[in-house]
């Protein structure tokens, strides 16, 4: 973990010197399980300011909810770097507003994981290296921090900032590519019938609250489609219908812009799986484009570097 | 007699050289195929796909023009590579991937569009009505869709 009195003392540095107007970061929740994002203003209210396993937001989402010109201090690691050159090459924000507080993320803990091993009476977590120190009201569980990762941490591939101004702690290893790709080709094993089984199942408990879509930094269209009206893109009611639709097309708007950090599936109430959908995605531009979303902030996604160098891609005719 | 399979097409208005094949594409196409005319197959969004797929098209097929011969220079090459994967991603959940079909007309073609659209709904006959993902509840005339 990195030092916390590093990080606070940046973010107090960065609004007494007025590099920033606002730090995004994380301060401690209503529940010891959800710290909650905060946006800290004055260089006194800082010391609330906190970081640990347990902050599950993926910050990025609020740069594009920030006034456009203001200039914005933000707490990052591997996926939120990503997410911000994302946004960057998206013209979603210019970069010299910008400045990252970047920090080696060593995943992050799936507080639902943790409630079934412990049940829900939990009071404080504390980190320590690879140990995580559970309190409760009946006494303390010490667990292995590596079994609470949540899923598309443990797949991680990029967990250090690649473009942060400032790093606090040590750089991680890189993960293994091959963890990303094992998941979409176990899936891709079944046959189509199981496949859209285990999709049906899923999406059949979609209660349309969005919470995936306002949870995702790339998630930043005025109106969404689903939101219009007339003509109206695919049915708004939890139908059948309806819920297929969002879940298929909500990730397919993610092609080559997703950075994997799993916002979407810890944000949703229902506990659906959906990063399995994104993950096929990656694993396709990867492949068929190599190409990674945020690695740096000027390469456009595959689906907006269309060149007649293509030609030769597909077959001609008809397959 | 079995019903034939439905087809969804989605042709771009500009691919079709011969007025003759345009005009029997325009009024002489059989029931079983719905007609989508696009100004480009950059046009077609990836939800039209999906519409078709989930009001219960059997197969859907998009025809457009060669590579470099795009009306719009490279209109068919930004929708083939949206479409193709959009075709991957919904094979990876339970669409058949054989079932969505992509045509590229040239100059010379005359007559092609009839043969591709004929080994293509023979094709579909040989795979059975499409069942996965057709989740669209109907609605009667005059009703307001959910």
């Amino acid at each position: 973990m990195p030092d916390i009195e590093a990080i606070r003392n940046e973010a107090k540095r960065l609004l007494n010197e007025g590099v920033v107007e606002v730090v995004v970061a994380f301060k401690a929740g209503e529940t010891p399980l959800h710290p909650q994002p905060a946006f800290f203003r004055s260089a006194e209210e800082v010391d609330e300011l906190l970081y640990d396993g347990l902050c599950q937001n993926n910050l990025a989402a609020f740069l594009t909810r920030l006034p456009k010109q203001s200039k914005v201090g933000m707490v990052v690691r591997g996926c939120e770097n990503r997410s911000v050159n994302a946004l960057v090459v998206e013209k979603q924000k210019s970069r010299e507003n910008l400045f990252l507080i970047g920090v080696p993320c060593e995943g992050i803990l799936d507080w639902h994981k943790i409630v079934s091993e412990v049940g829900e009476a939990v009071t404080a977590v504390k980190e320590d290296g690879q140990n995580l120190m559970v309190e409760t009201r009946d006494g303390y569980q010490l667990l292995e921090r590596a079994d609470f990762l949540h899923d598309s941490c443990k797949r991680c591939i990029h967990p250090n900032p690649m473009s942060a101004d400032i790093l606090i702690g040590e750089p991680l290893p890189e993960g293994d590519p091959n963890l990303a790709r094992t998941t979409v080709e176990n899936f891709e094993t079944q046959t189509i019938e199981d496949r859209y089984a285990w999709f049906q199942k899923e999406a059949e408990r979609c209660i349309r609250c969005y919470a995936c879509r306002q949870a995702c930094p790339m998630c930043y269209c005025e109106e969404c489609f689903v939101d219009h009206i007339e003509p109206r893109w695919t049915e708004s009611g939890a139908t059948p219908a309806g819920m297929q639709g969002w879940h298929i097309v909500r990730a397919f708007h993610q092609t080559g812009r997703c950075t994997s950090c799993g916002a979407c599936e810890r944000a949703c109430p229902m506990d659906i799986k959906m990063t399995y959908l994104t993950e096929k995605l990656n694993h396709d531009m990867r492949d068929k484009y190599n190409f990674e979303a945020g690695l740096d902030a000027q390469s456009q996604p595959p689906f907006a570097a269309v060149t007649l160098d293509d030609k030769n891609r597909f077959t001609v005719r008809g397959e | 007699m079995p019903d034939k399979p439905k087809i969804a097409l989605f042709q771009c208005r500009w691919c079709l050289y011969s007025p003759t094949d345009q005009e029997w594409v325009d009024t002489k196409l059989p029931e079983n195929i719905h007609l989508t005319k696009t100004p480009c197959t950059g046009r077609i969004n990836p939800l039209y796909m999906l519409n078709a797929v989930q009001g219960g098209a059997d197969g859907v097929m998009i025809s457009g023009c060669l590579p470099e011969q795009c009306h719009f220079k490279t209109g068919n090459m930004a929708a083939r590579r949206q479409l193709d994967e959009f075709n991957d991603f919904l094979d990876y959940i339970g669409y058949d991937k054989q079932r969505v079909r992509f045509v590229w007309l040239d100059l010379q073609d005359r007559g092609i569009i009839q043969k591709q659209l004929a080994a293509f709904e023979q094709d579909l006959e040989g795979m059975g009505p499409a069942s996965n993902l057709a989740t669209r509840v109907k609605v009667a005339e005059g009703e307001q869709n959910a």
